[in-house]
């Protein structure tokens, strides 16, 4: 079947392209320019290799693994960026100060807390979502029903984190209702409060959960639970024995994309945060910002949460995920 | 007997599916509702409606740079990215190099690390190369966040694509360079195109890495944090509201691309 449509969709494509495309084609590549450079090229195996490695390997090198190297480089000096007269020596103590001072050391921990918590409930509330849409709903109206549960995924962390003062302030939406209903007679302080943190939270990233859920779900072929229907398991044993360890990629995808996600999540903190739930993000811009001799501290900074968050979900990836990883 | 308990488990989940899209909704459909109170203070109920915010937000200047300003960005990026990720992915499938799961998890480097730390370490890199902060960092820096998606989506399109088809341009006398723009890219369009407009959304939604690299000029996030730290106004919402109507549509239109795309 493959084969068959791949033979109609190039023979359909070729016949159809050909008069408007090879003029063009052809222009550039009989040009002498072209049979100089590129054409030149092409026809030994090492320009070949150059043309497809070279720019690809620059581009990793110098911008998907340079900046993390830098941050590196510059944790471990006195002083940057670089002054006339100071001197710039090689040290440890960025590292060190982030362990004296429980003043650094409380918002990471409130950091790993509120991300811990968030990715928690947002697997929770997230699951039987995943599965209704997965299993529940027949395979015609799948992408509907997901489609629509889609829809704020295209708002942006910006928005979907402004919305959700409408819902939260003193006059907002819910202390608006349960004062019309009597519940309440003065409003209850909800905004920048860690209740408003973490409802922020779960609203920003639950999505991040759904995709790998639902597609880890989709795939376990529903003759089992037939089966194990009909040897006597109930559902909830269904549940136990099949659905959640078959559903474990998808757990640990989700929890892990979830996880990193919301520890580098900067703006939400500022907007719906008061000043206990200070969060580490927040702490590490205050050392780029104004005096710029901090960044070596901030780098460090920045480097102990991002080794701190991969062990985590290195760890939590092991533990429930066992040998097989996926991470796409 | 039997049936009932079989229907409960099936009931709830509608119940939890309509509740949840309903959690979903609800706060993005408050923001919008109060871009019509006609007040400018935000608070329940509205009483009033009024379409004054949406004239007050189109003739807002900084409003209106700061929409062209996004999209000019949106668009470098996007363009740098879809041409480098499509280069790394054919890199990756190629027959004969080594080290191809290296250059995969490089090329996932940046979609792994969390968004913030991303911003500092590219704010740090160039200040290291001497390049200041303004327009062209913000563009580098949401290329650099948008190249793993453009990497996965063209390898998965790359991977289904038989390898014959290439073989046999190459027996009609096209070089490999002919033999891409010809079979390779046109083979990869939808792929691409889908992966170009979820580009496009992650540049004009970005916040954290244009907090980091960007100078004074603000783009859509920018503004509208701006704005909302300095107090609630009705107005944002109607800014708020424009953006996400808009970037909802192109969402919703990439999704239909992909989609015929996936049943052709």
């Amino acid at each position: 079947m493959v084969s068959s449509n791949t033979t109609a969709g190039y023979g359909a494509g070729h016949d159809a392209s050909v008069p408007k495309y090879s003029t063009g084609i052809a222009k550039v590549v009989n040009s002498a320019l072209y049979r100089h450079t590129l054409g030149a090229a092409v026809e030994s195996r090492i320009g070949r290799i150059i043309l497809l490695a070279g720019v690809p390997l620059i581009w990793l090198i110098m911008l998907h693994v340079g900046p993390i190297y830098q941050m590196l480089k510059i944790s471990l000096l006195s002083h940057y960026p670089v002054q006339p007269g100071v001197e710039s020596n090689f040290t440890l103590d960025n590292y060190a100060i982030f362990f004296r001072e429980s003043l650094y050391f409380t918002p990471l921990i409130k950091s790993f807390i509120f991300a811990t918590a968030a990715t928690a409930v947002t697997l929770v509330v997230v699951y039987p979502v995943a599965y209704y849409v997965a299993k529940i709903v027949k395979p015609e109206g799948r992408s509907k029903a997901l489609l629509l549960l889609l829809v704020p995924f295209w708002a942006g962390e910006l928005i979907r984190t402004f919305s959700v003062i409408m819902l939260l302030a003193n006059r907002g939406a819910v202390n608006v209702l349960l004062r019309e209903i009597g519940l309440i007679d003065r409003p209850i302080p909800m905004l920048y409060t860690s209740f408003s943190l973490g409802f922020g939270l779960v609203y920003l990233i639950c999505l991040y959960m759904l995709l790998p859920l639902y597609s880890a779900i989709e795939k376990i072929p529903s003759q089992y639970l037939d089966a194990a229907a009909d040897l006597g398991a109930g559902p909830f044993t269904r549940f136990r024995r099949i659905i959640l360890p078959l559903s474990k990629d998808g757990i640990v995808s989700g929890c892990s994309l979830v996880f990193l996600t919301c520890i580098g999540v900067f703006a939400t903190p500022m907007l719906l945060g008061g000043p206990t739930t200070v969060l580490f993000p927040e702490t590490i811009s205050g050392f780029f910002h104004g005096a710029s001799d901090k960044w070596p501290v901030g780098a460090a900074f920045a480097l102990i949460m991002l080794v701190t968050a991969l062990i985590t979900a290195g760890i939590f990836m092991r533990l429930v995920g066992g040998k097989k990883r996926s991470a796409f | 007997m039997r049936n009932m308990f079989a229907d409960a488990p099936r009931t709830s989940l509608t119940a939890i599916y309509w509740a949840f899209l309903l959690y979903l909704l609800l706060p993005l459909t408050l923001m919008m509702a109060m871009s019509f109170k006609d007040a400018n203070f935000v608070a329940f109920p509205i009483g009033e409606w009024t379409l004054d915010w949406y004239a007050k937000v189109m003739q807002d200047k900084q409003f209106l740079e700061a929409c062209l300003y996004s999209v000019m960005i949106a668009a470098c990026s996007t363009l740098a990215a879809t041409t480098l990720g499509t280069w790394i992915a054919m890199l990756i499938v190629a027959e004969g190099i080594k080290g191809q799961i290296i250059i995969f998890a490089l090329a996932c480097l940046p979609a792994v690390v969390p968004g913030m730390i991303s911003a500092i370490s590219l704010r740090i890199f160039i200040s290291t190369i001497d390049m200041p902060t303004g327009t062209a960092a913000i563009i580098l820096g949401h290329t650099v966040h948008a190249v793993p998606f453009v990497v996965v989506m063209a390898l998965t399109r790359l991977r289904s694509m038989p390898g014959n088809l290439v073989d046999a341009a190459r027996d009609l006398g096209a070089d490999s360079v002919v033999a891409f723009f010809r079979v390779t890219l046109p083979y990869l369009k939808p792929a691409l195109v889908g992966g170009m407009i979820f580009c496009v959304l992650l540049s004009i939604d970005d916040f954290v890495r244009t907090f980091f690299l960007g100078g004074y000029r603000p783009t859509l996030p920018m503004l509208i944090f701006a704005k909302v730290q300095g107090g609630m106004s009705p107005e944002i919402n109607a800014m708020a509201t424009l953006v996400l109507v808009v970037t909802a549509a192109v969402g919703l239109y990439a999704e239909y691309l992909t989609r015929r795309a996936r049943t052709r």
